[in-house]
């Protein structure tokens, strides 16, 4: 973002935060698409992502005034939608056992780069975002918070509720875990094609 | 050569290795192709990864490029805020207030009249018109604001467990029943001399009481006969009912007939075919009675309030007379002390030789009259029904859009709908009596129990209207005022469909059972929905 736009949304920002609905309304046509598909990636349905997008709306226009502005407006957005969405899930208690313990535990298989690669190429954006859906809900948002919103490890650490170093674990397992899913679906479409 | 394992390489792209380690890696890599392919592998799954999710793949609903809070406009604010307002000025003109007068002036107060309430609440003719689908309406938005009020500031464990504690409050705000001796049999009785110390709670199709009961006695029977004393209160559901002994409490039956003959400390509340205080009886407080027929000819110390199709008096009343219904005799032998007034369609007959302390204040009730205003009555009773419905059911869209799209979907499922809505019926006649019988137990429970199902069943028809109105006028896209306007469409055919005589019955049936059936499913399917976080993406 040039000086110039970053001065123009500061200068937005403080409009909202005086009370500007039009200004308000500027910056939530600006950034509601983005939070909507983050939502949409974080949350298990659509209708839990059209819910969570209003609320997390609701919950930034009710906290600009907390807004430091001398952090990335976008990053504070998206830290607020991190620990919405994070906070609805746990209360489901979407966690599941793969999470716990156990699996943390469990250890990981080195990977083949030839067959890494090779399902790289085979699989589409489609077919992994079907995956992530698969996943329990903390592997999902850690790779929704880091491939998505671009989140530091200190700011995972800190929605999800871990020690920094573990960020990279909790990360390489749900990397693993994605892989599984997308190998038991290539392995079925496969089967599926040999059948036919 | 020692290689770096994945956990290495991933840090290392993702810029989070210390340096030394860095440069280490960056080293290694230069040198070791199996590392390198690694790093290449991770990197091009990361570029992979982050393409999948960023990709813009589907639009912005509708409602969320409309609107940018959730905040709904000032005119449907005013208007839920008036109709509520409405409703409950006209619950309490119409409902409360004149119950309170009346009581007032019967001389009944304090927590004997609240129980007075409940107890007769269920037979009160006025019921049908509180039971207006405004007042109704206003509740439902009343309730459905405080539940979305509660879904933002409670977590949901907390809110089950207030709910949960709640309705166990509920449960044991009574003198507990399981304190109480329980006596079944054919005929049970309590023979002279014996004396049970507590209250006794009795079933069987016989009933006598000749000894004495330390407590309350509760009765469901064909047929009681009190004769010996009870220091408590009697509350009885019986065919018949004879009341010859003495009772030091108050008396509240529910029977075809009931005769008092005895004492009876405090108040009587009686329900029936044919309620008769015979000349021997006394009554120390006062009588409300709800008979087809009713003979009056003991004494009572305070006020007679009753809704009664003929009575005779010929007893003493001690404070004020407020009667409603077909006929009234006052005997020779009568005597009112304090004011009197009836309401009926006929003069009353008062024999010369009845004592009154003032004439008795009369009311016709014009047939002619009463027609034309039920006919205006039942037109703005439609009227506001299909508002309040209405509004109802856009609150419903706005506030819980997943919840009224997911029970929209099962009110597709004409069949299972009109099933399940059955079956929930069956089970809501039982919940109705098993309040009703919880109101001896408890009255907050059982009045509670029978709330709860009412919202399902009253906007069952907002449902089935949205469904006709699909029907009728295409699926919408996910467009709110669309929705809107075909629920509208939808439910005003129903509304117009009511009104048809017999017809309407049925329409209004076929909704209840559909609309339930489907407010059911939807929350059946909403809770899979929330516990099946692998259900595929609708992509």
């Amino acid at each position: 973002m040039s000086p110039a736009e970053q001065a123009a949304l500061q200068e937005r920002i403080a409009l909202a935060k005086a009370g500007n609905a039009e200004a308000w309304g500027e910056l939530y046509r600006e950034y509601a698409p983005a939070i909507f598909r983050f939502c949409r990636r974080a949350m298990p349905t659509r209708e839990d992502a059209e819910d969570a997008t209003m609320d997390i709306f609701i919950k930034v226009r009710q906290k600009l005034s907390q807004y430091d502005a001398t952090r990335s407006f976008s990053a504070w957005l998206y830290a607020v939608a991190a620990n919405h969405c994070w906070d609805l899930l746990r209360r489901r208690k979407l966690r599941q056992n793969l999470e716990t313990g156990d699996v943390e535990n469990m250890p990981l298989e080195h990977p083949d780069p030839g067959q890494l690669e090779k399902l790289v190429e085979h699989r589409t954006s489609q077919e992994v975002r079907r995956a992530l859906d698969k996943l329990p809900a903390r592997s999902r948002m850690a790779l929704v918070l880091r491939y998505y919103s671009d989140m530091s490890y200190d700011d995972i650490a800190e929605t999800l509720g871990v020690r920094r170093t573990f960020v990279g674990v909790v990360l390489l397992r749900a990397r693993h875990q994605l892989r599984e899913i997308l190998e038991g679906q290539r392995s079925a479409s496969l089967a599926a094609g040999g059948a036919a | 050569m020692i290689h770096f394992d994945e956990m290495a390489c991933l840090l290392y792209l993702e810029g989070q290795l210390d340096p030394a380690r860095s440069r280490e890696l960056a080293a290694h890599v230069e040198e070791c192709a199996s590392c390198r392919d690694l790093l290449h592998a991770l990197q091009h799954e990361t570029i992979f990864l982050s393409s999948a999710l960023t990709e813009d793949n589907e639009p912005m609903p509708a409602r969320l490029i409309a609107g940018q809070t959730r905040s709904l406009p000032y005119w449907v604010w005013t208007l839920a805020f008036g109709a509520f307002a409405a409703g409950a000025y006209w619950f309490w003109i119409d409902g409360i207030g004149p119950w309170l007068d009346q009581l007032s002036n019967a001389g009944f107060g304090g927590t004997d009249m609240f129980s007075m309430i409940l107890f007769s609440g269920a037979f009160w003719e006025g019921w049908s018109d509180m039971i207006d689908a405004m007042q109704i309406g206003a509740l439902i938005l009343l309730a459905i604001v405080a539940i979305a009020w509660i879904r933002r500031r409670l977590r949901r464990s907390v809110a089950v467990a207030v709910v949960m504690s709640a309705l166990l409050f509920a449960l044991a705000l009574p003198q507990g029943a399981s304190a109480a001796d329980v006596r079944r049999g054919r005929a049970v009785l309590i023979p002279a001399g014996e004396v049970v110390h507590n209250d006794l709670i009795v079933a069987g199709p016989s009933v006598k009481i000749d000894g004495t009961v330390e407590g309350d006695l509760i009765a469901f029977t064909r047929n009681l006969t009190v004769t010996g004393h009870v220091t408590g209160d009697v509350i009885a559901f019986a065919g018949e009912i004879v009341i010859d002994g003495i009772v030091d409490g108050n008396v509240r039956v529910f029977s075809r007939s009931a005769v008092l003959q005895g004492n009876v400390g405090k108040n009587v509340t009686a329900f029936g075919n044919s309620v008769d205080l015979v000349s021997r009886a006394n009554v120390g407080g006062g009588m409300i009675v709800f008979a087809a027929e009713a003979e009056l000819d003991g004494k009572m110390q305070r006020d007679l309030l009753g809704m009664i199709g003929r009575t005779d008096l010929d007893g003493v009343i001690g404070g004020q007379a407020w009667l409603r219904g077909g006929n009234l005799t006052v005997g020779s032998t009568a005597e009112i002390r304090g004011p009197a007034m009836f309401e009926g369609p006929q003069q009353p007959v008062v024999e010369s030789g009845a004592k009154l302390a003032s004439p008795i204040q009369i009311e016709i009730t014009q047939d002619v009259r009463r027609n034309r205003r039920s006919t205006a009555r039942v037109v703005f009773r439609a009227i506001f029904s299909y508002v309040a419905a209405l509004l109802v059911g856009i609150l419903l869209l706005v506030i819980f859009p997943g919840f009224f799209r997911a029970v929209l979907r099962e009110t597709a499922a004409i069949g299972l709908s009109i099933g399940v809505g059955s079956l929930a019926l069956l089970c809501g006649i039982f919940l109705v009596i098993a309040g009703v019988l919880l109101l001896i137990f408890g009255a907050g429970a059982g009045v509670a129990g029978v709330l709860a199902y009412a919202p399902i069943l009253y906007v069952a028809q907002v449902f089935v209207g949205a469904w006709l109105g699909n029907k009728i006028m295409g699926e919408p896209q996910a467009v709110t005022n669309a929705v809107i306007g075909r629920m509208a469409v939808g439910l005003l055919i129903l509304h117009i469909a009511r009104l048809i005589p017999v017809f309407g019955g049925l329409v209004g049936l076929a909704t209840l059972l559909w609309g339930t059936g489907a407010v059911l499913l939807g929350f059946y399917r909403m809770s899979r929905v929330e516990s099946a976080p692998s259900a595929p993406l609708a992509v």
